[in-house]
């Protein structure tokens, strides 16, 4: 028997790069946000080695979760191939040692900036949003201090004027990404920036979802089968954007969300977002039941409005682009 | 397409960073010391608002960013974080701290007397300058000095302060706590102390100018100081205090004129505090802590902007964020403003 049997080999980090203060602290902070889905949890958010506002929220409730049997997703604009997406995956499987995918559903751990997949996740999943601006009501209550008294007293009357006026101005919502959600009937959330097309993912969504802003210092959730309404009016109903006729010409596939790419000539070609979904389809692998079907129908009968016709001239897409 | 679609991501950042040492080279461990003794202000002001005083780590740091000091302070910081806390100094008094500059410009003279220190205050500005002055050296200055708003309390012009009991672990960590608003004092001169310099001098510097309805609130510096600090532990089974090393220390007094004291017109005391030599981050601070104490209108007199934007590694972080790619979001509100554009919105 050696001493050198007996010992560990060095390590200069803990596991998941964060001491064991930090993490018993975040695992705290995210149980107390489970516990009140949708409300906006003070924690103390320490730096970590990349750049603040690049997803060191996400990242945080990541290194707080991931354990060695965890599959780890990491995905940046529905992209896991951008540079962002890469880098935090390399840092995640550098100091945690996990396994990664591009595949959504054999993820067990997600950490997304602004996009949940467009396959239905399971009850086995976690979703990590990075959350730039974590308070809905910041729009119309800039001081942190003054919302939070608003939140405490689920007085949104701002948040339903700021609705009312794009509407008298400009006869619609103005509210692109990050539409703000009812949680649970009581708390007003900002989703963080996904498309509107993700908004109505978050409903009795049976994966948990954990939003993280590390700048902020804010930490929430949409535990399980938890009720999340986006802000509506019952007569102007919400609606995700209108990219009805638009195809990933490489794919075929359409109903997916796009993302427009300008071509020289002025016109422009689209491709689904979800790469890890693209890439099982041109792989030929089949992938699981989507939230939106191939028809553009929400997996959630009647919860979406029915869509408005397509305008009367006929033009609304046709519009050259702006 | 742009960085976006590039594949092979990874294998673009790498290279990414592989070309970014290749033009800046590796500096050596002779230029890291030399980074020590001659640039001690640089090394100053990435250690305050790293809060983190380490001036081999802090010349580490400056050199392998190339000098770009947000990235030396993240990294000092996303280092600090990790480090467990293994005890909590003593209260350091300004009574007990070896000051080398201290100057009032309330005053005069000032009990213990005005001492200049190291300054390059009433140098002129050219380059290249000359030969440093010579001066003969005049008597040696004290070690120790009273503060000046001593006297102030004495004479009655500023209310009577009694020491706070609270043991030094007990006093609230901005680092191990989050920020919120009204925050508990000891957060506030804490995020006030690790601040950017240029987002307080920009604060403070609106303060000064009086940018606001209500006119400035011209504050007087009562105490400049400029000194080294013992870090005194105790010893956790001796209980004896020892010092545990010396570090460079500044702090900066000013007085407001003429607040309500107590029920009758007096002063107020605006203070801030840091790692380091930082004058013109202290006076700015200082100025910014003494308006905080009365908000109005004035942006900067509110400790909620004030705090929230001067915070450098989130401040810096969040700027450059925006070269990431924002095309989903941008999509989804060139879509709200396609159909505002469009005549068929909502009747």
């Amino acid at each position: 028997m050696s001493l050198a049997r007996l010992t560990r080999p060095r390590q200069d980090y803990t596991y998941a790069f964060l001491d064991a203060y930090a993490k018993r602290e975040l695992r705290r902070r995210i149980l107390k946000a489970i516990a009140i889905p949708g409300y906006q949890v003070p924690y103390a958010s320490r730096e970590v080695p990349i750049a603040r506002g690049w997803g060191t929220g996400g990242l945080q409730a990541t290194l707080a979760l991931v354990g060695p049997q965890d599959v780890v997703k990491v995905i940046d604009q529905g992209d896991d191939d951008s540079v962002n997406a890469a880098n935090l995956r390399r840092f995640i499987a550098r100091f945690a040692g996990v396994r990664t995918t591009t595949d959504a559903l054999e993820a067990t751990l997600i950490q997304s900036r602004h996009r949940i997949p467009e396959e239905i996740l399971g009850r086995q999943q976690v979703l990590v949003l990075q959350v730039p601006i974590p308070e809905p009501l910041y729009r119309v209550e800039p001081s942190y201090a003054q919302a939070r008294e608003l939140h405490a007293e689920a007085e949104y009357g701002l948040a339903w004027l700021d609705l009312y006026e794009a509407l008298v101005r400009y006869r619609t919502s103005t509210q692109g990404a990050d539409y703000p959600v009812l949680v649970g009937g009581r708390y007003l959330m900002a989703p963080s920036p996904i498309p509107r097309w993700d908004t109505p993912k978050l409903h009795r969504a049976e994966h948990l979802t954990l939003l993280a802003a590390g700048r902020e210092k804010r930490l929430y959730a949409v535990p399980p089968y938890t009720e999340v309404r986006p802000l509506e009016f019952s007569d102007v109903p919400f609606e995700v954007e209108d990219q009805r006729g638009w195809i990933d010409e490489a794919l075929g596939v359409r109903n997916k969300f796009m993302t427009e790419i300008p071509l020289p000539d002025g016109s422009v070609r689209y491709r689904v977002s979800d790469t890890g979904y693209a890439r099982k389809l041109r792989e030929g692998r089949a992938p699981g039941p989507t939230y939106f079907d191939d028809t553009g129908a929400f997996y959630i009968a009647g919860f979406l409005a029915e869509r408005r016709k397509l305008g009367a001239k006929g033009k609304s897409q046709s519009e050259k682009p702006m | 397409m742009g960085y976006v679609a590039v594949r092979g991501g990874e294998r673009a950042i790498l290279q990414a960073e592989a070309f970014f040492r290749w033009l800046n080279g590796k500096p050596g461990m002779e230029f890291l010391r030399q980074l020590e003794v001659h640039l001690p202000y640089l090394l100053d002001r990435v250690m305050g608002e790293g809060s983190l005083y380490a001036p081999e780590l802090a010349a580490q740091a400056i050199a392998q960013t190339g000098g770009d000091l947000y990235e030396a302070v993240l990294l000092l910081r996303a280092y600090r974080t990790t480090q467990p806390r293994l005890a909590y100094a003593e209260p350091l008094t300004p009574e007990a701290m070896l000051t080398v500059r201290r100057i009032s410009a309330a005053f005069k003279d000032i009990p213990g007397g005005q001492v200049l220190g190291p300054s390059l205050d009433y140098s002129h500005r050219v380059l290249q300058p000359e030969e440093p002055p010579k001066a003969p050296a005049g008597p040696p200055a004290a070690l120790h000095f009273p503060r000046v708003a001593d006297w102030h309390r004495l004479t009655g012009l500023l209310p009577i302060a009694p020491p706070d009991p609270t043991p030094p672990s007990a006093i609230p960590d901005l680092t191990r706590e989050p920020l919120l608003f009204p925050a508990p004092r000891a957060h506030r001169l804490q995020a006030l102390s690790r601040a950017d310099s240029g987002g307080v001098l920009a604060l403070g510097y609106a303060d000064m100018r009086g940018y606001s309805g209500a006119g400035g609130t011209h504050p007087t510096v009562n105490e400049v100081r400029l000194a080294y600090a013992e870090v005194r532990l105790r010893h956790p089974t001796t209980g004896a205090v020892f010092s545990a090393g010396r570090v460079r220390y500044s702090q900066a007094e000013v007085v407001t004129k003429f607040k309500e004291v107590n029920g009758k017109p007096g002063l107020e005391l605006g203070f801030a505090a840091t790692l380091g030599w930082n004058e013109v981050k202290l006076i700015a601070a200082a100025m910014l802590d003494a308006a905080m104490n009365r908000p109005d209108g004035h942006p900067a007199h509110q400790e909620e902007f004030v705090l929230m934007h001067t915070e450098p590694v989130e401040a810096s972080g969040f700027c450059i964020h925006y070269k990431l790619p924002h095309y989903v979001t941008f999509g989804s509100d060139l879509d709200a403003l396609r159909r505002a554009r469009s005549e068929e919105a909502v009747e």
